[in-house]
């Protein structure tokens, strides 16, 4: 009886080593393979005005997601996000029509965001930015 | 019935797994008089193992351009969550393997298990050596450090010596005049495909012949064998009255794994930089080379005999002589005694060998 608690107090011992040698490992393992944080964050994008015409729009990435800054035609400066809200394509703007389409469903959206038309549950989502005389800082 | 039980009783049926344990494992009897040195080999698996598992770890990081490999490489070690780890598992670990395998190797030589009829497991181990020196040497490059840089030139340009072909030789290893981002991507491609391929099936071949002419028994103590080999015809070399390699010896080479991990950790966690001199740490400059650079402890010995002679091709031919000796070993030593006590003119020679070796080394590392 008493050897056969020995035992198992032993191949307990031994259980528990196992589990915390194998977290030792495996541990350091996930964090090494896990995406980092660091590597894809931008902090803040910054533009001068004068690179984008009326009309034009810039795509950049930041925090490892595309972006778009739109210019339209007689409108105000606006940022968003370039992915669909729809399935996460990047939409395309349209400069003759002045809104942006998504090329993977035929999604649509105004100059400012909001879904005119297509599969879209929702408007796309506004970045926050600050234009300082002739620059503009996303982010 | 048990869920174990009938995956194990569904398995028996098909793969006659009970005979294969008893077989291989329970059965499997090994010399009553079996040391721990015979179980570096078990040990020098468990470091192959994991150089693989850390190198393709490494590959996730590592960018083998000659613009971006450096920095990928500093990335891995301070910006990637625990790549110091294993960057370091496979800079130390590189270097333990090669200490064990000569320990293995000198352990066979000593108890002469290189003798007939093991002369192909002598030399198929022989092979691994040289394979693993290789993969050292290519792995060296590609951090693209000061270090990596000078040393490769310095190692590439030793084949130029050779007569007619050195100078086509130096130009084929480099891809190139000079060691430069063609070198790495030859260099990378021996060291993460072609020689650990090579080693792999070494690694098999070296398995093979142990399995098929079986485990030499130490010299000391009383044969326990009743089949010796007689060079008649082929006689499989069993142990009767051994131990079972499952559970017995097993656990002593899990003993001797655990005795290199705890050397192992020692060094990773309190001496990281052994390894890794001040060059090691800056970037490749091809337009300066650094004062003093050094090949890798185990190249020491050769660089120095480079050194010695006034002639390179008269040092690389004294070094392909001397290699080409402890590679037919085998077949020049053909006595049948393995005991190195009763060996005098083996024990001088190892033992001079092995201090002319050590010697060479200091002397390299200090000229």
């Amino acid at each position: 009886m008493e050897s056969s608690s020995r035992r198992k107090f032993l191949v307990t011992c031994l259980g528990a080593m196992g589990v915390t040698g194998l977290g030792a490992v495996l541990y350091p393992l996930f964090r090494y393979l896990s995406p980092s944080k660091d590597a894809e964050a931008r902090q803040k994008v910054t533009f001068q005005l004068s690179e984008l015409a009326e009309g034009g729009a810039h795509y950049f990435q930041m925090d490892g997601k595309a972006g778009v800054l739109v210019r339209p035609k007689g409108g105000t400066i606006a940022v968003f996000s370039a992915v669909c809200t729809h399935l996460g394509c990047i939409v395309q703007w349209q400069k003759a029509q002045d809104q942006f389409i998504c090329p993977c469903h035929g999604g649509q959206f105004s100059a400012q965001g909001a879904v005119l038309g297509g599969p879209p549950p929702k408007p796309l989502e506004k970045l926050p930015f600050v234009v300082n005389g002739t620059t503009i800082t996303i982010g | 019935m048990s869920l174990f039980r009938k995956i194990h009783d569904w398995l028996n049926v098909r793969l006659g797994v009970d005979d294969l344990v008893e077989k291989q494992l329970t059965g499997y009897l090994l010399p009553a008089n079996i040391n721990r040195w015979y179980s570096l080999g078990s040990v020098l698996l468990f470091i192959f193992t994991l150089q693989v598992i850390s190198g393709v770890l490494l590959l996730v990081y590592y960018v083998p351009d000659a613009d971006k490999a450096f920095s990928s490489v500093t990335a891995i070690m301070n910006t990637v969550p625990y790549g110091w780890l294993i960057r370091l598992c496979h800079v130390v670990g590189s270097n333990m393997m090669v200490l064990v395998l000569i320990l293995h190797m000198l352990s066979v030589l000593f108890m002469g298990s290189y003798k007939r009829p093991r002369e192909l497991n002598w030399l198929s181990g022989f092979v691994i050596l040289t394979l693993v020196m290789a993969i050292s040497l290519t792995g060296y490059l590609l951090p693209w450090s000061q270090l990596s840089f000078w040393a490769t030139t310095v190692a590439t340009n030793s084949a130029g010596a050779i007569p007619f072909v050195g100078s086509y030789l130096v130009e084929f290893l480099r891809g190139g005049t000079l060691v430069g981002p063609y070198t790495l991507g030859r260099f990378f491609a021996l060291h993460v495909a072609v020689i650990p391929i090579g080693i792999v099936a070494m690694i098999g071949l070296h398995l093979f012949l142990l399995e098929r002419i079986g485990v030499s028994a130490p010299p000391f103590g009383l044969p326990d064998t009743k089949n010796p080999w007689k060079g008649d015809r082929f006689r499989h070399e069993d142990h009767p009255g051994g131990i079972p390699f499952f559970p017995n010896y097993l656990l002593s080479d899990l003993t001797s794994v655990a005795i290199y991990l705890a050397f192992f950790l020692l060094i990773l966690f309190f001496a990281p930089n052994m390894f890794l001199p001040k060059d090691a740490f800056i970037p490749a400059n091809p337009f300066q080379t650094p004062a003093h650079i050094k090949p890798e402890w185990y190249f020491l010995p050769n660089y120095q005999t480079l050194k010695i002679f006034p002639n390179e091709f008269i040092g690389l031919m004294v070094q392909g002589v001397g290699i080409t000796f402890l590679a037919l070993l085998p077949f020049i030593d053909r006595g049948r005694e393995q005991h190195p006590l009763k060996r005098p003119l083996f024990m001088v020679c190892a033992v001079g060998g092995i201090l002319l070796w050590i010697g060479l080394m200091i002397w390299g590392h200090y000229s």
